[in-house]
């Protein structure tokens, strides 16, 4: 779901607390800001007093982003680089949902950000994000309700969707002979060396779930202390975690892994590449997942920032989305627009049942999100 | 530390003494520095680790809990790997100081008018970043590896060996490598400092080679040995960037523990919590080498 997370943002615990904390300190003032600060990214002395709204060729100002590496790259906002010439984003990355999490509540001044399914609630629990106002959005009409309902908490509009995509095993054809039908492959001896999971805790209790049929809203104590233990003994399987799809990609393509846990990013990349893989139909269902954007609460820079998902929604940046990283967009005009056949098979459009099929990623709770995260980095100490 | 207490002498500080107020004045600076960019954020870690969560605003006052040391304690997989990481750490330290030994030695005394050279040399991977200087022992051990590839084409072994990377093995052979400059430095300092003479003297003395580098030349070198062996030793127990590019699923260490806790739970106190333990564990194991080790008896004072 985030291709190419780069690595340079890794830095020892004690410089993020530090760097945080100054960020922190600068936030607490900063947030001072907004009930002064003009409500418009354009320059206020440029607006005439009749309030004609200023062409959005002309609009001036800064935004700043707080992306995954490689979603900076021109082509996902290329709409708005088009409408909004004179306004050039500025990216800062994080590494996972929880880093993205833990950077806005340490007082980020970003924007925008990005986080996926899963992490939403926290955002609006800890009033982090403002809420959308969709009618100032030209391309709302596009996204289908059932994304739409994916932004909202609390019943209102949080988040804007943009991008979505599945989880499924992805595995190479040459090295598995047998077909692939279940997630319980990541777990299975036979591939011992050759299994890559994510390196993350809630993704490891969803494939657990899915395996053993377990309620992931609802998972017990003591079916938390069993899926440990599995994970523990999967790690003697596991050749290495992966954190971004640029760790998978080059670990699939070398053929040091063979079965992955993967989005279809890295499906993509390698198909790309010439590699024999396939993406499985689990038994159990694949997982999808949706990535929305949000903008930070009390911003006073919130109408460029509304422009700027608004631009996001756009057909040309859908298009790219889904050609260059085969996610999904959330405008479904561009969804309804595909007629590559390799495309048609990644998001297995042919397959009328596909979305039957596919379990979503539910929001975590802040109990659920502590502990699965700890029972990881238990898995990981235990080894 | 042993510098400035002597400057401080054991009569207490003299004011009235300008070259004092020089000291002082000199001593500002990096104080202030120290203090704000080492001291205050450990304390402000050390205050993030008696919170609860994250919620709430960062720096308002909280009610303090120790729920994070109770479940550090009551996770025996967390002090396992904290007394695993601080093993590895000591078999790299001793490793890495053993091997940059001759290095330094052959540069004091052996290089000759070519050492300046050799020492440019010994600290150009410091030009190419950590990162890819581990990366590259990626290529070097991987399945498609420059060794699995060789050893495939000699006709050695007919599978790659998988062996090679991904586990704790590759965590500590990547770790000397990277170390081994490192170590090498202080060492040099410290063999820089052995008059030359000694060494004739010894030999007069009908000292065989061996019994000139046993009696004379490792005891006066061993203040750079023991600070080469710190300086491997401390941030080796927190290393986390070479487990995780090259140990696999199990070959993490503690700092990838808390690392997690950062990156991947947005659980900042808990990391706080196990990076204090560590520090504290560290702090001790350090205390106790100086003990074993008596820098004042090494330096001869």
């Amino acid at each position: 779901m985030q291709p190419w997370r780069s690595r340079s943002a890794m830095r020892g615990p004690v410089g993020i607390v530090v760097i945080s904390l100054i960020v922190a300190a600068c936030g607490a003032g900063a947030t001072l800001a907004p009930t002064i600060a003009p409500t418009t990214g354009a320059s206020p002395t440029a607006a005439p007093p009749t309030a004609t709204p200023i062409p959005p060729d002309q609009v001036t100002g800064s935004l700043d982003v707080l992306d995954w590496s490689g979603y900076e790259k021109p082509d996902f906002w290329t709409d708005f680089k088009k409408t909004y010439p004179k306004v050039t984003p500025t990216f800062e990355f994080g590494i996972s949902d929880a880093d993205i999490y833990g950077k806005m509540k340490a007082g980020s001044q970003a924007d925008i950000f990005h986080p996926y399914t899963g992490w939403l609630q926290f955002y609006v629990d800890e009033g982090l994000a403002a809420e959308i106002d969709t009618s100032k959005l030209k391309n709302w009409d596009k996204v289908p309700d059932s994304f739409k309902k994916i932004g909202q908490i609390n019943g209102k509009q949080y988040f804007v969707p943009w991008d979505w995509g599945f989880t499924s095993i992805l595995y190479r054809t040459d090295k598995v002979t047998t077909p692939i039908d279940s997630w319980s492959a990541l777990l299975d001896p036979k591939y011992k060396g050759h299994i890559s999971m994510w390196d993350d805790g809630p993704g490891a209790v969803t494939v657990s779930s899915y395996v053993h049929g377990y309620n992931e809203t609802a998972i017990t104590d003591q079916q938390l202390a069993s899926i440990k233990q599995e994970w523990i003994a999967q790690a003697k399987l596991n050749i290495s975690y992966w954190a971004a799809e640029s760790d998978l990609v080059p670990l699939m393509q070398s053929g040091d892994a063979w079965v992955a846990y993967a989005w279809q990013g890295a499906y993509a990349t390698l198909l790309g590449q010439g590699v024999p893989v396939t993406y499985a139909n689990p038994k159990e269902g694949r997982n999808s997942w949706v990535g929305v954007y949000g903008i930070r609460k009390d911003d006073p820079n919130y109408d460029l920032a509304l422009a700027f998902l608004d631009q996001k929604l756009g057909m040309a940046t859908g298009n790219n989305l889904v050609s260059e990283y085969y996610y999904g967009s959330a405008n479904g005009d561009v969804m309804k627009g595909i007629t590559d056949p390799t495309l048609k098979k990644a998001f297995s459009v042919d397959d009328p049942a596909i979305l039957t099929k596919t379990n979503f990623t539910p929001n975590l709770t802040a109990a659920q999100r502590d502990a699965w995260t700890a029972m990881w980095a238990e898995v990981k100490a235990s080894q | 530390m042993i510098l400035a207490r002597r400057a401080g002498g054991p009569t207490g500080p003299r004011p009235a003494d300008p070259r004092r107020r020089t000291f002082r004045a000199l001593i500002l600076p990096p104080a202030i520095a120290l203090a704000l960019l080492l001291l205050a954020p450990l304390v402000l870690m050390a205050a993030l680790s008696f919170r609860t969560d994250l919620s709430g605003t960062l720096l308002a006052p909280f009610a303090p809990t120790l729920k994070h040391y109770v479940a550090f304690l009551a996770t025996p997989a967390f002090g396992r790997s904290l007394g695993l990481s601080a093993l590895m750490a000591a078999a790299v330290a001793v490793i890495s100081t053993a091997l940059a030994y001759p290095l330094a030695y052959f540069l004091a005394f052996r290089a000759g008018r070519r050492a300046a050279v050799y020492l440019v040399l010994l600290l150009v991977p410091f030009w190419t970043s950590y990162l890819l200087r581990v990366m590259a022992w990626k290529l070097m051990l991987g399945g498609e590896g420059v060794i699995n590839s060789v050893l495939l084409w000699a006709g050695v072994i007919h599978e790659p060996i998988a062996a090679l990377l991904y586990n704790r093995g590759t965590v500590i052979v990547t770790l000397i490598y990277v170390w081994i400059p490192f170590a090498a430095l202080p060492i040099l300092a410290g063999l820089g400092r052995v008059d030359a003479r000694l060494h004739d003297a010894a030999a007069d003395l009908y000292a065989s080679p061996f019994q000139q580098f046993r009696r004379v030349t490792l005891p006066l070198s061993m203040p750079g040995v023991a600070a080469a062996f710190l300086m491997v030793f401390i941030p080796t127990i927190g290393e986390y960037v070479t487990p995780l590019l090259v140990g696999g699923s199990q070959g993490a260490m503690y700092g990838n523990v808390i690392q997690d806790f950062f990156t991947r739970a947005a659980n900042w106190p808990y990391g706080s919590a196990l990076s204090v333990v560590m520090l504290a564990l560290t702090l001790v194991l350090v205390f106790i080498g100086l003990r074993v080790v008596n820098p004042r008896r090494l330096l001869g004072t």
